[in-house]
């Protein structure tokens, strides 16, 4: 799937204008791509979006390479459903762009934004146990990945996993899905207890998130862009 | 086989409208069945299983590379209602990485979240009569043969009006305006019943395993307690 953890590094650990830029004015951006996807019914404008949103990446010092790999995981989809239209390359280019394009720019918003801020905003929008419930996977995720990884390499050590053997690995990942399942629920109830003890009612205390700055043109001025595209090159 | 997202623009408006529609209204209907719920309780529950799920996604089963979701182990220890609720935070997770769309949200929370009502539901049926290993990977084959059916159909119906998504006949790249169900349905039926089998040995090894360290996690009476507030 994602690296999850390392998503979070880049989100945390960068400076760049994108980073700076707000969450609102982020997802303003994502949405107007979003629509550039939806309305799009030629390749070739959002072959170029994509390109312009290669460009802010990487001149805003995002991992843009990475986050192009990661962007074209939503291409499978895409060609399956071309595939079963029985069209030409330029249907399959169509679908292709289509999905990649707005993977792309969820992943910029992602990638330069902390989560703690975009569940900040949802918190605002979405129902309490929602909003909970959001915030606890995310929690709860980072601790299970890292049980994985250890959970990983003690059954590579001990001969567990045979590329072959598709028996013998389903047994050892069930194993462990099983034992990470009982850890992950001992361990969220613990952090859940000492979170409301702490006078946790299912909203965050990150402030000025819903706030405009002087560093939204950046967001805002490529997401209009690469909507302009789609619409005026038709 | 659900795990399968569908990607922002690539169905038609109409459809993925509609799946939001629903999706809301079913999660509103989840939201009013666990009014009453143990919030200590049942947030960490729902979070560590979404939690799991996730990274169960994340695991990749050689020699066949195949991903598995869990969304009937979700729903056999968490109830209909919380399974659904799961189904839709792993969906927003997963779409806020970008491995899904933001707009079939709705569809994707409706095919993963019918996975957990489905599975708890046949899981019951079953558990009586059969082992818990052998209730938890029939209803894991028989959820995901019904899903990957409602994929196909989203698919056929989002195929009666294939110029809503593109200009066809303009670039010829429709054969006589004629579109192949048929095909998606042979390529995703034929993968996804070894994934099938995959889900259920899984599921169904989970499931045994909980039931014989943790059965409390089983108990469905947890799910309807009070929390007195």
């Amino acid at each position: 799937m994602i690296d999850v953890a390392r998503i979070d590094l880049w989100a945390a650990g960068g400076f760049g204008p994108f980073h700076r830029a707000s969450v609102p004015a982020k997802i303003i951006f994502l949405l107007f791509v979003v629509s550039s996807a939806i309305i799009s019914r030629n390749p070739y404008p959002l072959m170029t979006g994509y390109g312009v949103l290669l460009a802010v990446a990487a001149a805003s010092g995002l991992p843009w390479f990475r986050v192009m790999g990661l962007s074209w995981y939503a291409a499978l989809f895409a060609i399956l459903y071309a595939i079963s239209f029985h069209g030409g390359w330029w249907l399959v280019a169509l679908f292709i762009v289509k999905a990649i394009t707005p993977s792309f720019a969820v992943l910029m918003l992602i990638v330069s934004t902390p989560y703690p801020r975009i569940f900040s905003l949802f918190s605002a929008l979405l129902p309490e146990v929602l909003a909970a419930g959001l915030f606890m996977t995310y929690r709860t995720l980072f601790i299970l990945l890292d049980m994985m990884d250890n959970f990983a390499a003690a059954i590579r050590l001990r001969g567990g996993f045979s590329p072959g053997s598709l028996y013998k690995n389903s047994a050892n990942i069930s194993k462990g899905i099983g034992m990470l399942l009982v850890r992950a629920v001992e361990r969220a109830s613990s952090l859940y207890a000492v979170m409301v003890v702490r006078g946790y009612s299912g909203s965050m205390a990150e402030q000025g998130t819903a706030r405009f700055k002087r560093e939204d043109w950046l967001p805002l001025g490529t997401g209009t862009a690469v909507l302009m595209l789609v619409i005026v090159w038709k | 086989m659900t795990h399968m997202h569908i990607p922002d623009g690539i169905l038609p408006v109409s459809l993925w409208v509609l799946g939001l529609i629903v999706m809301v209204f079913a999660a509103g209907f989840c939201l009013f069945r666990l009014r009453g719920m143990d919030r200590v309780k049942k947030i960490p529950l729902l979070g560590a299983v979404s939690a799991v799920m996730l990274v169960a996604m994340s695991l990749e089963i050689l020699p066949l590379a195949y991903h598995i979701n869990l969304s009937v182990v979700a729903g056999i220890l968490l109830g209909p209602a919380l399974g659904f609720l799961a189904a839709l935070i792993a969906n927003l997770m997963l779409a806020l990485m970008g491995h899904g769309g933001i707009t079939v949200i709705g569809l994707n929370t409706l095919l993963l979240g019918s996975e957990a009502v489905l599975g708890h539901t046949l899981f019951h049926l079953f558990k009586n009569r059969i082992s818990v290993f052998w209730s938890a990977a029939t209803a894991t084959v028989l959820t995901l043969f019904m899903t990957t059916l409602a994929l196909i159909s989203i698919v056929a119906v989002s195929h009666i009006r294939p110029e809503l998504i593109s200009h066809g006949d303009e670039h010829g790249f429709l054969h006589n305006g004629q579109v192949s169900v048929r095909t998606f349905a042979i390529m995703v039926i034929s993968l996804g019943s070894i994934g099938w089998t995959i889900e259920a040995a899984i599921t169904g090894a989970v499931v045994r395993f909980i039931s014989q360290v943790k059965p409390d996690l089983l108990d469905h009476a947890l799910h309807r307690e009070r929390d007195g507030r």
